[in-house]
């Protein structure tokens, strides 16, 4: 059963479209996730290699720091704006109606 | 579960409350078993029966609903229907549409065979979890991964799936910080969360499982412990429940994101 989600009181038999929205919503979930976790490791390694060259531990946090930056800017980017989890023309949100 | 209470009660040596030797917390030692046989230096475990006998189980199960499939389905063809209906429509359709037709034999066999395989963690005598063992886990991510890097390259081509990764109007600059984060996210990070959680829904629910079960053994006697004993057992009750739900999501997640890294595949995303 789809939940009350415009707060009418009634709740409804999931559509087609709640089950196209599920999967989109956790698609992007982990993959935003994802994102953050890639961020971090991807410029905390890098962070790493730099602190071995030149015998400092600092740049290893600030690495993670920075990859976690850009991975946050770019989320926001991406997913931020009003109507990126829109529907799009192919992949997981395309639904077709009749085809039950 | 019985299994769990006798593994703990082995490692404490008997310990209980009142008996001066403390909690006999679960751990590890849970997730361990004997080779029931062994074979050179190949070692057949509890969790690997359970692997072969849910195979056999859910390959038995369908041949048997539909070997002579009726128009009008009747018995175990019903039961088939049913499950092969609940995947099509909530999962395999939302995320594919209806050319994704194709593929709703993999999705309902990796359903069913992870639903299955969770859920011989709350059946009597199995007791255990075989997803709760990262072993069995990282092959099944693996293959959706290669079948995700498969379909991609041959749909969209080799360039064509390499620049379709990247995300476009963003100026070039900002290409050069995403190249290690992306790389890293495509080739590591996704497979390696789309197994994690399941590996860990199921390690933490079996665990919890454990703890409350050894909990109630512990406490049992005939002392104000009786009361914390039956507290206990409703928990274990509760979390019983709470693992039939988890069981059920955690297939459904895995298969849903196999479902979804197909579709990105077939299509590119921007």
């Amino acid at each position: 059963m789809a939940a009350d989600v415009n707060g009418t009181g009634r709740v409804t038999r999931p559509t087609a479209d709640d089950a196209a929205a599920r999967a989109l919503g956790l698609s992007t979930g982990w993959t935003v996730f994802s994102y953050l976790i890639a961020g971090m490791a991807a410029y905390g390694i890098i962070g790493w290699g730099i602190g071995k060259a030149v015998h400092a531990e600092w740049p290893f946090p600030v690495g993670m720091i920075v990859g976690l930056a850009i991975s946050v800017g770019f989320i926001i980017y991406r997913y931020g704006r009003q109507g990126s989890l829109e529907p799009r023309d192919a992949g997981p949100a395309r639904v077709e109606r009749d085809d039950r | 579960m019985i299994g769990d209470v006798r593994v703990v009660a082995d490692a404490a040596g008997g310990c209980h409350l009142f008996g001066n030797c403390g909690f006999p917390a679960p751990g590890l030692q849970n997730f361990s078993f004997k080779p029931l046989f062994s074979v050179g230096s190949f070692h057949f475990t509890k969790p690997m029966l359970i692997a072969v006998l849910c195979t056999v189980i859910v390959i038995a199960f369908f041949w048997a609903a539909f070997r002579k499939p009726k128009l009008v389905p009747r018995g175990v063809q019903n039961l088939g229907e049913l499950g092969i209906l609940a995947v099509r429509d909530q999962i395999l359709r939302p995320a594919l549409g209806r050319k994704g037709d194709v593929y709703l034999p993999f999705l309902v066999s990796l359903f069913f065979y992870i639903f299955l395989m969770n859920l011989m963690e709350l059946i009597p005598v199995f007791e255990f979890p075989s997803m709760s063992r990262i072993g069995f886990v990282v092959p099944l991510a693996a293959m959706v991964y290669i079948l995700y890097l498969y379909l991609g390259f041959k749909n969209q081509g080799a360039w064509g799936y390499v620049s379709n990764m990247w995300p476009r109007g963003v100026p070039w600059p900002i290409y050069i910080i995403l190249i290690p984060v992306e790389l890293l996210r495509f080739f590591i990070i996704q497979p390696f969360t789309l197994g994690i959680r399941l590996f860990a829904n199921m390690f933490a629910g079996h665990l919890l499982l454990a703890i409350f079960i050894a909990a109630t053994w512990y406490l049992a006697s005939f002392t104000i412990g009786l009361l914390f004993a039956a507290g206990s057992a409703v928990m274990v009750l509760f979390v019983f429940l709470l693992e039939l739900l988890v069981d059920l999501l955690q297939a459904f997640i895995f298969t849903t994101l196999t479902a979804t890294y197909i579709a990105s595949s077939l299509e590119a995303q921007h």
